[in-house]
């Protein structure tokens, strides 16, 4: 009822295109704390943006209440906000694909209907284990966190999509400590399937990691060999994601702007959007402007094939949306790197002399993805002749995003889907600036 | 207004029928406002309304949370009562009953968001873009977004807090994007403040803090990349003060401390730092980017000396963090809305005035690298490690500020360079941010004086010098 009488009302006041995106989201998080449950949180909520073309502009209101009361607010604001924009950009509200692809398994309803008391006793096992995993472990702190996410498009077009997701999270943060250091380990399974929680596995991983980093120290400043580990590349991909959105290359502000078709990686670097990626909460058969996702690969085997377009930055450089319009701007859904054949151990043994990066930190303000430049505070382990020495921190590792594209020597077989939302392998590069003592 | 007070009463008194000794409701109707431009066209504007309602609930050491954005009194009831499922007790908490609302008076605004047309929020940010483009012919793009709010709490606890307040902060940033020969370096300033519009019409020059923005990316587009080692760091004040807000003030928050996870446990009245320092969370300066009337558990803002003349005095501590620690709380309960449960958190946290001057500081130093402006860092507080971006850099040579470097980044350790910091100035002065953490972002200060850190790992893309 609210949305028809807003279009009515929306129509009447000169409004000539009106779209309402509707975001619902229903949410559980369990925090457990020295064995008992410390805090436990629930919630339903919603959330609404409704944008309106006035006069060729595209004017936005967002509102977490849909009450009738509000109409004539929203049609006026909207009005207001589309008179301001001087911008030449066209609005556009879309008709709609003739196909959207069909998502199954992004909704798991035996995650959703299973028992709160099971969740709670699977995040207390969990911290059983990290506090028997090693004599090390002085402090965990284990959560879990699911929601369930629902989103609804409707507009004056006549389209009407719907897309149900649901995900959880489990894993916590471990700090350990011997005599003379203090150190964490944290990571998080992601996934809508409760079977995929393997405690045993994973807390003894979490914790025999965080272990094997106490006593790490600063090694000389120099040019070292790296290999990323996956979380770690995760955190440098994600910093970098911005370049490949059209928005910023026709601002001026990507510096793969100009480079459309050229080579800007090694041959074994290929860089795919999947937005069908299973598991995935980020996952959708249309973005946020209706638009049909669609696979597609950024870098193919080191040529930059493609940036990502909305209707909008499609229209300027006259191709057609590749459906990643996502919250008024343009990014990827569920961006990766795609494998190569190497296991880790493999790449590490390549290593001659170098560090086997296994977190980097800071990547919010220490990578500029205008410049592509970054200098990020990293953690790992030397590396002699192929062989895992001592622990390694408080030391930087700077390069620039192109160059270390470029650089890539080998491709892991490893591959996960971090915390950022990025799916990716190990990678070994050739020597990069680490500063240190 | 929000919630009435009988509502709350029920859901407070609901909340505690199953053994909970303390439950707050938290009602937020915020209306914000953001603007885009890009080279000096407006390209988004976007208004939003958000309401809800979150209702805690305490039993000893564990709390339970959850939020609606229902005002319907049912919907509440019903929050409240599943919430308090979590708990069976046979000792029954009686709520306190809720006296007078208490309006918070301070941090009044004379220029409301709500009362300035878009039309002239637009000129003052064209205005900005004009001169940040006109500094130079290499700057090749600049955009200046507003983002402002007026958010309206009203907090009500079973101790029988019951108040409200309105908050409002307006911030406009400017980055200005350099290029010359397929290379980009980009420039960035961002003020905002806890008054009205008064603030942009009286207390800054938008247009000079645009130049600067311009300046600082011309002037890393033509810096060379920075020096990598261990050396002196000369750190500017305002926003220089990220350092301890990153490296120190997360570590002293409740929300590590008890826990036991952070370096500074167990350390109170002990020095934790040189004796020259003093550093200092302060809630209450008159329309701070990060003040309040009230914290978001319904109790007054603070002044807290955390670091009295290198001496660890206080912690930052929320309402049940203190159940764990035997500290007071502090007043340093924070969240950005009802979304999130509130937790300590900073407010406007700076290190105080030395007796060295800003020349001073730079003449003793032989080599080094001068940090005039910060970008952001993070730290880990299980460890203490933490890393900053500096945005604008200097190397220091023979006592004299020399050349620019760019891609410079500051890695250490949160309790050690407490104890490094050799000198400082006499010109504290503050800068805003926004800091994110477990209850969410929100508008937080940091400042200093200018002040040195006797040797610092520098990360920079052109090695050991």
């Amino acid at each position: 009822m609210f949305i028809e009488k807003l279009f009515e009302k929306a129509k009447k006041a000169g409004i000539s295109d009106v779209q309402v995106f509707l975001n619902n989201m229903n949410e559980l998080s369990i925090e457990v704390f020295e064995g008992h449950l410390e805090k436990y949180e629930i919630s339903d909520s919603s959330s609404m943006v409704i944008r309106g073309i006035y006069q060729g502009k595209m004017g936005t209101y967002s509102t977490e209440i849909m009450d009738e009361e509000l109409i004539d607010t929203i049609v006026s604001t909207i009005i207001e906000s589309a008179k301001i924009i001087d911008s030449p950009d066209e609005a556009v509200i879309y008709a709609g694909d003739s196909k959207y692809e069909e998502l199954t398994d992004l909704f798991n309803e035996e995650l959703k209907s299973m028992d709160v008391a099971k969740k709670i006793e699977k995040v207390k096992n969990l911290d059983a284990l990290f506090h028997a995993a090693d004599p090390h472990v002085s402090i965990v702190e284990t959560m879990y966190a699911e929601q369930t996410k629902t989103v609804m498009l409707q507009n004056t077009k006549g389209l009407k999509l719907f897309n149900k997701v649901n995900s959880s999270m489990l894993g916590g943060q471990v700090i350990v400590k011997s005599e003379s250091d203090q150190r964490t380990g944290f990571d998080l399974i992601i996934t809508n399937d409760f079977n995929d929680y393997h405690n045993e596995e994973f807390s003894k991983k979490v914790v025999g990691d965080a272990v094997k980093t106490l006593g790490a120290k600063p090694i000389p400043s120099g040019n070292y060999e790296i290999v990323f580990d996956r979380d770690a590349l995760g955190v440098l991909l994600s910093a970098f994601s911005g370049i490949f959105s059209a928005e910023a290359v026709q601002k001026g502000m990507s510096l793969l702007k100009g480079k459309l078709g050229s080579t800007i990686g090694s041959d074994l670097v290929t860089l795919v959007d999947d937005p069908f990626m299973k598991k995935s909460s980020r996952s959708r058969s249309f973005d946020d402007e209706g638009v049909a996702t669609k696979y597609k690969e950024l870098i193919k085997s080191g040529v930059l094939t493609t940036f990502l377009h909305n209707l909008n930055t499609a229209k300027k450089d006259n191709v057609t949306s590749t459906g990643n319009g996502f919250g008024g701007s343009v990014s990827a859904v569920n961006l990766g790197l795609l494998p190569g054949s190497h296991s880790k151990d493999e790449l590490i043994k390549m290593i001659k002399n170098g560090i086997y990066v296994t977190d980097v930190q800071g990547a919010h303000a220490g990578a500029n993805s205008v410049s592509g430049d970054f200098s990020l505070q990293a953690m790992g382990f030397l590396v002699k002749d192929g062989v895992i020495g001592v622990p390694v921190a408080l030391i930087t590792v700077a390069g620039n995003f192109i160059k270390l594209l470029q650089d890539i020597e080998a491709v892991g077989n490893d591959v996960k889907t971090g915390y950022y939302g990025i799916t990716c392998p190990s990678i070994k590069v050739g020597p990069m600036v680490v500063a240190g003592l | 207004m929000l919630l009435d007070k009988h509502l709350l009463e029920k859901i407070i008194e609901t909340a505690l029928a199953t053994g909970g000794d303390f439950a707050e409701v938290y009602c937020e109707e915020t209306v914000s406002g953001s603007i885009q431009t890009v080279g000096g066209l407006v390209e988004k504007a976007n208004s939003r309304k958000i309401v809800g309602v979150g209702v805690r609930i305490a039993h000893k050491l564990q709390s339970v949370y959850g939020f609606s954005n229902s005002k319907n009194p049912e919907d509440l009831l019903k929050l409240a009562s599943d919430l308090s499922k979590s708990f069976t007790d046979e000792t029954k908490t009686k709520p306190t009953k809720l006296g007078e609302l208490e309006v918070g008076k301070k941090h009044r605004v004379k220029i409301s968001p709500l009362d300035v047309k878009q039309s002239e929020k637009v000129e003052m940010l064209k205005k900005a873009y004009k001169a940040a483009k006109a500094y130079d012919e290499v700057i090749q793009q600049v955009m200046v977004n507003l983002t402002e709010w007026v958010q309206t709490v009203l907090i009500a606890n079973s101790e029988g807090r019951y108040v409200t307040e309105d908050r409002t902060r307006i911030r406009i940033g400017i980055n200005a994007i350099a290029g010359k020969d397929g290379m980009m370096q980009t420039g960035y300033e961002a003020p905002g403040t806890g008054k009205g519009y008064e603030y942009f019409m009286e207390d800054v020059n938008l247009e000079d803090i645009a130049r600067d923005a311009a300046r600082i990316a011309k002037t890393m587009l033509f810096a060379d990349e920075c020096p990598s080692g261990v050396m002196p760091v000369v750190i500017d004040n305002e926003f220089g003060g990220v350092i301890f807000h990153e490296a120190c003030g997360h570590s002293l928050e409740a929300t590590s401390v008890a826990k036991n996870a952070s370096v500074f446990c167990g350390k109170l009245n002990q020095q934790v730092a040189s004796a020259i320092v003093t550093a200092i969370d302060d809630g209450t300066i008159e329309n701070g980017w990060g003040s309040a009337n009230f914290d978001d558990e319904g109790y007054p803002q603070q002044r807290r000396v955390l670091i009295e003349n290198g001496i660890l005095k206080s912690y930052m501590v929320d309402k049940l963090n203190s159940r764990r620690m035997e500290h007071q709380p502090t007043g340093s309960s924070r969240r950005e809305s009802y979304r999130y449960s509130p937790t300590s958190r900073m407010s406007n946290t700076f290190i105080d005035n030395g007796t060295s001057t800003f020349d001073e500081i730079i003449a003793s130093t032989e080599y080094g690298l001068y940090a005039a402006k910060m970008g952001g860092g993070s730290v880990n507080p299980g460890s203490g490690d933490f890393n900053f971006a500096v945005s604008e850099g200097y190397i220091i040579r023979n006592g004299k500020i020399a050349e620019p470097v760019r891609g410079a980044s500051l890695v250490g350790n949160g309790a050690e360079i407490l104890w490094k910091i050799d000198m400082i100035a006499n010109n504290l002065d503050r800068a805003r941010g926004m800091c994110g953490s477990a209850s969410g972002s929100i508008p937080a200060d940091v400042g200093q004086p200018t002040l040195r850190v006797s040797s610092i790992t520098v990360g920079g893309k052109k090695g050991a010098k």
